[in-house]
């Protein structure tokens, strides 16, 4: 390893940069030397490895209101619409009532059989209530629910590991032409925006699929492999 | 825990962030908000304060994207770094370095990470919680006191009444015995 042919001087002051020991001028030598010295450089970015690795916690999730706050202070620009933090707060609302009701049909589904999901599909529901759907199929489970009042999805995977490929949701209406609803999160639920034209296809009764694509999703719009979870989805009351 | 497929998202959502791409940073946030949020408060224990820097973290991410570089070290640890350092600059400027005389005595337990807490950490995290516990007591106390709470040699020795000296060798020791454990 390179590691090994720096000078120990090099190496120790690598390491004070990255653990924050030296200050001043010292400091921004330093500094000014990772830019010119790349054996220096890549000591100093294994010694901030070391460093983030000092925080072994877990971590915790922060209040939603933190991320308002930052989309509120991100500079403004086109497609931002000035009712955007209202929005973003009824979505938040809304969010967390898909999500309980998500929760709900898994806590539903885990004390039944998993196999075949029959979700009950209300009749007559406002349109905008959230929608639920569980997909299951060839690995793990993955539930998603979708705020039609703010066009924004929260999702869920449990046992889906894809190695060094991307989970992407779609949704096939009627008209059986995929549209995509964007790259889940495997490792931790998560939430997204849903793109407009998957916005515009989603109803109650509509399948939903996950398909195995490259990182950062499918490079021309439509699957690309193969299709490991479907569901249909379902309104929520 | 992040995969490696994890990583290469990270850095690809980092990119489109650096064009304005306003779906990749929400993506970003929440991929790694839980992690950051964590930073934040094993620095400022009190949550208000650790969320106003959190806020800051991610508007510095939002702004910085362009400046990340994938050759020179990993998606994750460039946000961690990031994230400790407005926390430091928070303490900083609220002149709340803290001078608190610091115990380095060598039979001075370090408070180790208790096993529960790591079956969560990745395995870079539970080498590092491993090597650090095969230094002398005060020698992981120092290095984890001068990272947590933005102390430098300088802040050290006055808070150790330990000549500057004194306390760099015995930090650098630290640092060679902890090197030679981890490669």
């Amino acid at each position: 390893m390179s590691a090994h042919m720096l000078p120990e001087d090099d190496e120790l002051l690598a390491a004070e940069l990255a653990f924050g020991l030296i200050d001043g001028a010292e400091r921004d030598a330093a500094q000014a030397r990772l830019i010119r010295d790349d054996a220096f450089a890549a000591a100093h970015a294994r010694w901030q490895d070391y460093a983030a690795a000092m925080f072994h916690d877990a971590g915790e999730a922060p209040r939603p209101s933190v991320w308002t706050a930052i989309e509120a202070r991100l500079p403004v620009n086109d497609d931002v619409r000035p009712a955007v933090s209202r929005a973003t707060l009824r979505w938040w609302q809304a969010g967390t009532m898909a999500a309980s009701a998500a929760a709900l049909v898994l806590g539903v589904l885990v004390m039944q059989k998993p196999a075949q999901v029959i979700v009950r599909v209300p009749v007559g529901e406002a349109p905008t209530a959230p929608m639920v759907a569980v997909l299951t199929g060839k690995q793990g489970l993955v539930t998603v629910s979708f705020d039609s009042a703010s066009g924004r999805m929260t999702s869920a995977a449990n046992g889906l590991d894809l190695g060094d490929h991307a989970a992407e949701l779609w949704v096939i209406p009627a008209d059986g032409k995929p549209r995509s609803m964007g790259v889940m999160n495997a490792s931790a639920p998560g939430w997204a925006r849903v793109p407009q034209p998957a916005i515009s296809a989603l109803s109650a009764g509509v399948t939903l699929a996950v398909s195995v694509e490259p990182i950062g999703g499918s490079p021309t719009g439509l699957p690309t492999g193969p299709v490991i979870l479907s569901g249909k989805m379902a309104t929520t009351s | 825990m992040f995969s490696e497929n994890d990583h290469a998202t990270l850095v690809l959502m980092l990119k489109r962030v650096s064009t304005g791409d306003r779906a990749a940073f929400e993506e970003i946030y929440r991929r790694t908000s839980v992690k950051l949020f964590g930073v934040c408060l094993r620095i400022l224990p009190v949550r208000q304060e650790a969320e106003d820097v959190l806020q800051e973290a991610y508007l510095s991410v939002w702004q910085k994207a362009g400046s990340f570089d994938a050759e020179r070290g990993s998606a994750m640890t460039w946000l961690i770094t990031l994230t400790r350092n407005r926390a430091i600059d928070r303490l900083r400027a609220k002149g709340r370095i803290t001078t608190a005389p610091v115990e380095l005595a060598v039979d001075v337990a370090d408070p180790q990470p208790d096993a529960p807490s790591l079956i969560e950490a990745s395995q870079d995290e539970r080498r590092l919680a491993h090597c650090l516990g095969t230094l002398e007591g005060g020698d992981a106390v120092l290095i984890r006191t001068a990272f947590f709470s933005g102390s430098t040699y300088a802040d050290l020795a006055e808070r150790a009444s330990l000549p500057l000296g004194t306390i760099k060798s015995r930090i650098r020791r630290a640092l060679l015995k902890l090197r030679a454990c981890l490669s």
